[in-house]
């Protein structure tokens, strides 16, 4: 009924114990998320919100059974947390501070394939499964449980387009926030795979924005997918934006434009979309 | 972050990648000192943080001190792509045999450090990838991984690098390779590598373009003064503000002022005035989780562009707070005043408390709530866009 996070995984929280952690975990509680403890290194023995905080993720492990982690640390400070939760055995990890060092990220990367978890973020709103979990900053108001997916780099996306999934009566099986930061824990392609293996699932809408390379990444898998693809690009009219040298442009050739983006989305299948309202309009021709 | 070449270049000699001895001035009678105490012919290269300076005129040969005094007058002169040349890196001119390319990067969808290289060095390098892929050789590795010296050899067999100096290529690959992990950088390159005609390998020019987000880990880079570069040219005296209040912004050419919440929505609410017929005038992201103050410095960048003729907001409250948000608009209501139309729409995170403090505001000082249009979740954002364009045509209108 829903991805990556439902009712029954076991989430702890790093950094439960900082302000944003502790503010965003009460939020979580509230919800119905199961969190089942903390970690911050010094801090074992405390409780937060009547959840036991441990000095590392292990013990976390050990003593709670936690299989989902969520971030809240400054970012100099997340490739040591990611690294230690997917060697403890965590298999998802959701990572919302921003400015994690690039090289951080590919270092975390490795470790996420070697160990066959998946990470979402830096620089993501996390994650939902309405009436399930909610993991990371996304505001309840705009959310429902139903079902369509949603995959966004952005946060604030994600909420216009569970808003209007919400308002229009189809509901929302779970909304991932991929992130915003340059280098992604995940990429639009994984995501939408595991959309297209949730029975529950009927049709995706998949959100992003003008640079980067991971919408490109995703056609091929579009071709592959049953489930249907909604796609909206931002930047449409975005002036031309920076370019990072020579060796970039060999590596990521020609950097996408929104309009390349949603033109070869909509080569490999997807239906674009323009506005949040053309969404039910679309998802109703398609029948869903 | 870029460095200029001198910068670049530093780095390459700490790294021991053989770079000529230079010197720097600033003005032409520096310029003339140096080049009176160095061999002639010379080689005077204005350091801006742009590529393509050598078709802009800002590289030149000059034949001695008093040709290289005039010359530099001209180069001080220059402004590339909105850069001025306000200084000049002065090195022996080459005799050239052969010119590589070498680059390290981060290959992002697949999530490698991906090393380039070809033995087509020189400015036309992108396109040299474009029409000859061949000559383009490329080696992926892990970030965790070292550059062995024999996948390093091999790849300078590949792009030609005589066989007396293989190994000496290789070493270069290599260290190229290390800087890039030591110092958390995005790109480094060297085009060219320079064989010369004596048979020496020299980086000729470097490009280093380093992550802001690790600088934190370098503090010897202080002396650099990096802090305060702009990637982008030149700044528009609004952008400058804004960057000093450390908002990110951009000015377009349009006429509705964009105050939305975070840079997904800033980017796509973009798109949407443009759909419904209109122009913004700018580009603007709150950042999350913004406080009051920021909030108002946002509105005070809008309604002091004359551009603007109407006002779009938008905050769906995630990491934000809308109690922040409103607290913001009413310190910037009662400090600044809202002297242009704005149509607005807040929900989210703390909209109740949001909605509560504009409604306790507006009891004690209507007048200050005049120009606004203040929209909840019942308003979809199509709607609050289509009303921000028609403003802006009433008050063109208006005129």
């Amino acid at each position: 009924m829903a991805i990556l996070v439902n009712k029954d995984s076991k989430v702890m929280v790093q950094g439960i114990t900082g302000g944003a952690g502790k503010f965003h975990s009460e939020r979580m509680i509230v919800y119905g998320t199961n969190i089942v403890g903390g970690v911050t290194p010094g801090k074992g023995g405390q409780e937060v919100h009547h959840r036991p905080v441990f000095d590392t993720v292990a013990e976390c492990v050990e003593a709670t059974g936690a299989n989902v982690s969520v971030i809240f640390l400054p970012p100099q400070f997340v490739k040591e947390a990611a690294i230690e939760a997917i060697r403890a055995g965590i298999k998802f990890l959701v990572v919302i501070p921003e400015h994690i060092p690039i090289h951080d990220m590919l270092h975390v990367r490795r470790e996420a394939v070697a160990h066959g978890a998946t990470v979402i973020g830096g620089n993501t709103a996390g994650i939902i499964s309405p009436g399930q979990a909610n993991l990371g900053i996304m505001p309840d108001i705009a959310f429902s449980p139903g079902r369509v997916g949603t995959v966004s780099r952005s946060g604030s996306i994600t909420y216009y387009v569970a808003d209007t999934l919400t308002r229009s009566g189809y509901g929302e099986s779970t909304c991932v926030g991929l992130g915003g930061d340059p280098v992604l824990g995940s990429t639009f392609d994984e995501i939408l795979w595991k959309f297209e293996e949730d029975a529950d699932t009927k049709a995706v809408v998949m959100c992003g924005e003008i640079g980067g390379v991971y919408e490109e990444r995703a056609c091929e898998r579009i071709g592959q997918m049953k489930t249907p693809v909604l796609a909206m690009i931002g930047g449409m009219f975005a002036p031309p934006g920076k370019r990072m040298g020579h060796a970039g442009a060999i590596v990521e050739g020609k950097m996408g434009t929104a309009k390349e983006k949603l033109d070869a989305l909509a080569q490999a299948g997807a239906h674009p979309c323009k506005t949040f309202n053309d969404i039910p309009e679309v998802l109703k021709k398609l029948g869903v | 972050m870029r460095l200029y070449e001198f910068e670049g270049k530093q780095l390459f000699g700490r790294f021991n990648i053989p770079i000529q001895l230079s010197k720097m001035a600033k003005t032409a009678d520096q310029v003339f000192e140096a080049v009176s105490q160095m061999d002639a012919p010379v080689i005077l290269k204005s350091q801006v943080l742009t590529g393509g300076r050598g078709k802009a005129g800002g590289i030149k040969v000059a034949g001695g001190a008093n040709e290289a005094k005039t010359t530099a007058k001209d180069l001080l002169k220059l402004t590339i792509k909105g850069y001025p040349v306000s200084s000049i890196l002065i090195e022996p001119a080459l005799n050239i045999k052969q010119e590589y390319y070498l680059g390290v990067t981060i290959d992002r969808a697949n999530y490698k450090v991906v090393i380039i290289a070809s033995g087509e060095g020189g400015v036309d390098i992108e396109e040299t990838a474009a029409k000859n892929p061949r000559w383009i050789h490329r080696l992926s590795i892990d970030i965790a991984d070292e550059l062995y010296t024999f996948d390093a050899l091999g790849l300078a067999k590949q792009i030609g690098i005589p066989q007396e100096l293989l190994k000496e290529g290789a070493r270069i690959i290599q260290q190229l390779y290390k800087l890039f992990k030591a110092y958390d950088a995005k790109l480094v390159e060297i085009n060219p590598l320079v064989l010369t005609n004596d048979g020496k390998l020299i980086a000729a020019d470097s490009r280093v373009s380093l992550d802001d987000d690790a600088i934190f880990r370098h503090p010897d880079l202080k002396d650099m003064a990096i802090q305060d570069r702009h990637e982008e040219g030149e700044m528009t005296p609004r952008e400058r503000q804004a960057n000093e209040w450390g908002i990110p912004y951009l000015d377009l050419d349009g006429n509705i002022g964009m105050f939305p919440g975070g840079a997904g929505f800033g980017i796509m609410g973009n798109d949407f005035i443009h759909y419904y017929g209109g122009k913004p005038a700018n580009f603007m992201d709150s950042g999350g989780g913004p406080s009051p103050e920021r909030i108002a410095n946002m509105l005070v960048l809008l309604d002091e562009n004359p551009n603007v003729k109407a006002i779009f907001g938008a905050r769906f409250g995630g990491i934000s707070r809308c109690d922040d948000f409103a607290k913001g608009v009413i310190m910037f209501l009662k400090e600044h005043g809202l002297s242009k139309p704005m149509v607005m729409r807040m929900t989210g995170n703390m909209w109740e408390e949001g909605v509560r403090l504009f409604e306790d505001e507006k009891k004690a000082n209507p007048d200050l709530f005049k120009n606004i249009e203040a929209h909840g979740i019942e308003t979809p954002i199509e709607d609050i866009s289509k009303r921000a364009v028609e403003l802006a045509q009433q008050a063109e209108g208006g005129k």
